[in-house]
């Protein structure tokens, strides 16, 4: 398998009687973007978390660029693994240099080489370099997240897990975020899971869609094909709102011309 | 400067070196228990109540008796530990440092848990997903999030424990609280309020130090959290350093002293005695009356006077009161064979217990024993010193004479005085070598049915002490030498309003007559 695939083989995790997971195998070749959507609780957010262990699965495999995630401890798995969240969670004592330079210094890389890199990502996140010594309660909410993205990233992680990673922010930051995100997965080749409850989003980041309901996989489909049409009552469901507002959007474009 | 001033100045640099001392080393170890536990309860929230809990019900128990707790404890453990020849203190600092460390941990304990509990999930879960270990989390994460809420907590456990410090006088600890103990006896006030204002100044500038590290943790400013804790290691090395060289001291003689004005001239006069026979010595004033026995008997004293009554009825528990010199005799035989404690022999006085009334009243209702006074019980107020109501003899006298006083009350002997001079007590518990029963034109009452027996002052050695050629030597001189009038003279010019003596003063005085 090439750097940066996913498999996961019949993982299953469940809370008391409710399956949140109920065996769920996927394939994810290295370098595709693919987004986990679904209703709430239907296990989209459990699934992606057992990837980096941050849930340990009850049953099944997951392979990360062909070796099984669960002989490495976890410290040493997330590691390896970008992971940004809604939550983003920066330190606030720490500055934005120290927060972004934080997996290189547990890895144990020198001043010189983290210094350079925080340097390198703030530039990639298209943040100005003198950010580096502020403090995160300085920044605006999508200046944060630019700052979460670097931090997922200071490693050089070929796998990077998104929990709603814009869900907080304004709908014009989101925007501007999902395509700047866009285009570093293109640049650096990564491999990309993102939940998100937003159709839209996934449909327009995405180049492939896996829709989830009761702890199982109900579609996986490229986002054309799912817009086609799709035989399950609730991907359909899910699909029409976008759908629909594509088209009065189309609509009024073509008025007003 | 008044000579009072002087003299608590000149005792400062010890009692607030032993100050500093006991209460760094307690606020230091209860740091380490209950930064510990505070991490061991977050992960485990049965741990956080089981530990909170305990801890709370720790700090209900007033410190006073928390303190006085450890001794009977230590004793215990010491005794069980006796196998194995390891042999703890059960007075003075030991007891001292753990009642004290137990009573800085829960507010260091809940500010810590509250600490980490409050860092925000966000971030603990940012922590997780990067790869920290449950360590690496607590290190760069959780532990300098909580540090701020946690150090409010040191703050307070600093401020109690160098006040409760003060109250470990009575288990045997030179602290600040030797000035307000001494001080409340001998009504030396400047003394009480001597030893009020230093602890209080001292809790005060640490509190503040803390403050500025607080504040510097918050902040995330070195400069402060660097001067604070510097300010704060300068200020304890320069508090400690006249305690440098004493603590190492093998041959220092340690003299106790029980909790009133005459033990304390006594003591002063033993140590005066040793320090004429080129020794060092260590005092432990303040103690209860059966805890400097006790300690004694543990060599955790070397020497200490006692009175042969109190011996007999509190320590062998005997009811029958032989004539004073078969008593004296049969003491110093049963102390030798029972804990191998030497009855060196007695002074020369007698502090016996007494009843006293003012002579007036006792000369109006035609009072002069205590067969009078069981007439009259029934109208007058007795006021009793703080051990007398709970003693055998108190028992012994009121079932020999049906004595049944309309009430009674028990006070610290200074205020027992204040109480018949106010009409607060008609009949008061006195001691007949006190200055104040003549001074103050009271009577004491005879005992024609020997229910009290003799209370010769004795000095008492310690088993370990017993061939000690040399402390005998320099205590034997004071056997017999001191009649009573000369100690309730002695006793007088401490005990007395105004011109007031210390007991050091008092000592030298009778020492000079002694030569």
């Amino acid at each position: 398998m090439p750097s940066g695939g996913i498999e996961l083989r019949a993982l299953a995790k469940r809370y008391g009687a409710v399956a949140a997971v109920d065996g769920v195998s996927l394939t994810i070749p290295a370098g595709q973007f693919v987004a986990l959507v679904g209703p709430s609780g239907s296990g989209k957010t459990t699934l992606l978390k057992t990837i980096n262990r941050l849930v340990q699965p009850d049953a099944g495999h997951i392979l990360i660029e062909g070796e099984d995630a669960t002989s490495l401890d976890a410290p040493t798995l997330r590691r390896r693994i970008g992971y940004v969240f809604q939550g983003i969670g920066l330190f606030p004592h720490l500055t934005v240099a120290e927060n972004i330079g934080m997996v290189p210094s547990l890895l144990g890389w020198s001043k010189v080489e983290i210094a350079a890199r925080v340097t390198e990502l703030l530039a990639l996140v298209d943040l100005p370099t003198d950010y580096a010594s502020r403090r995160p309660a300085e920044l605006s909410g999508g200046q944060q997240q630019r700052v979460g993205v670097a931090r997922a990233l200071a490693a050089r992680p070929k796998v990077m897990l998104m929990d709603e990673p814009f869900g907080a922010l304004d709908p014009v930051t989101r925007d501007t975020l999902g395509d700047s995100y866009r285009r570093l997965h293109d640049l650096l080749g990564l491999t990309t899971v993102m939940v998100t409850h937003d159709m839209q989003e996934a449909l327009l980041l995405a180049e492939r869609i896996v829709v989830m309901s009761g702890g199982r996989v109900v579609a996986d489909a490229a986002p054309a094909a799912l817009m086609a049409g799709h035989a399950d009552p609730e991907v359909e469901r899910l699909i029409s709102t976008p759908r629909r507002q594509a088209e009065r959007v189309r609509a009024l474009m073509a008025a007003g011309r | 400067m008044n000579p009072q001033i002087a003299a608590a100045f000149a005792v400062l640099p010890r009692y607030l070196g032993w100050h500093v001392a006991l209460s760094a080393s307690a606020l230091a170890l209860g740091l380490v228990i209950g930064l510990g536990l505070a991490v061991a309860a977050m992960r485990a929230p049965r741990v956080r109540w089981a530990a909170i809990t305990i801890a709370s019900l720790v700090q209900t128990i007033p410190s006073l008796a928390l303190l006085a707790l450890f001794y009977p404890l230590l004793l215990a453990v010491s005794s069980a530990l006796k196998p194995i020849h390891i042999a703890l203190p059960a007075l003075g600092f030991l007891p001292s440092l753990l009642a004290l460390t137990l009573y800085s941990i829960l507010p260091i304990l809940r500010n810590t848990v509250t600490g980490l509990t409050g860092v925000d999930t966000a971030v603990t879960e940012a922590a997780d997903g990067l790869g920290m270990t449950p360590w690496q989390k607590l290190i760069r994460v959780e532990a300098p999030l909580a540090a701020p809420v946690a150090m409010a907590g040191v703050r307070t456990a600093a401020v109690w424990t160098i006040g409760a410090a003060t109250l470990s006088t009575p288990v045997g600890q030179t602290s600040l609280g030797d000035y307000i103990f001494s001080g409340l006896q001998t009504e030396n006030w400047v003394f009480v309020l001597f030893g009020c204002a230093a602890s209080a100044v001292l809790a005060i500038a640490v509190d503040q130090l803390l403050g500025l590290i607080e504040t510097g943790l918050a902040k995330r400013d070195l400069r402060r959290i660097g001067i604070g804790a510097v300010a704060l290691v300068i200020g304890a090395v320069a508090a400690l350093t006249p305690l440098i060289g004493v603590g190492e001291a093998k041959d220092r003689y340690v003299v106790g002293a029980k909790n009133f004005s005459e033990q304390f001239i006594l003591a002063e006069l033993i140590s005066d005695r040793l320090h004429r026979a080129g020794t060092a010595t260590e005092e432990k004033q303040g103690l209860g009356s059966v805890v400097a026995f006790r300690a004694l008997a543990a060599n955790d004293l070397d020497v200490y006077v006692d009175y042969s009554g109190t011996l007999w009825t509190n320590v062998l528990h005997r009811t029958d009161t032989p004539p004073r010199t078969v008593l004296l005799a049969e003491l110093t035989r049963e102390l030798n064979s029972r804990y191998g404690v030497t009855v060196l022999g007695s002074l020369g006085f007698e502090n016996a217990y007494a009843l006293a009334m003012k002579a007036d009243t006792a000369g109006r209702l035609g009072i002069k024993s205590l067969d009078d006074l069981a007439a009259h019980a029934g109208e007058l107020k007795l006021g009793g010193d703080l051990e007398f109501l709970s003693r055998p003899e108190w028992a012994a006298i009121s079932s020999a004479y049906g004595l049944h006083f309309k009430s009674q009350r028990a006070f610290n002997p200074t205020f027992m005085y204040r109480a018949i001079e106010g009409g607060e007590a008609d009949v008061i518990s006195a001691f007949s070598s006190d200055g104040r029963i003549a001074a103050d034109r009271l009577v004491t009452l005879s005992d024609p049915r020997s229910a009290i027996p003799a209370y010769d002052a004795v000095v008492l050695i310690a088993p370990k002490r017993a061939n000690d050629a040399r402390l005998i030597g320099a205590l034997r001189p004071l056997i017999g030498a001191i009649p009573v009038e000369r100690m309730r003279e002695a006793n007088l010019t401490v005990d007395r309003d105004a011109d007031k003596n210390t007991p050091a003063e008092a000592a030298r005085t009778l020492a000079s007559a002694i030569r």
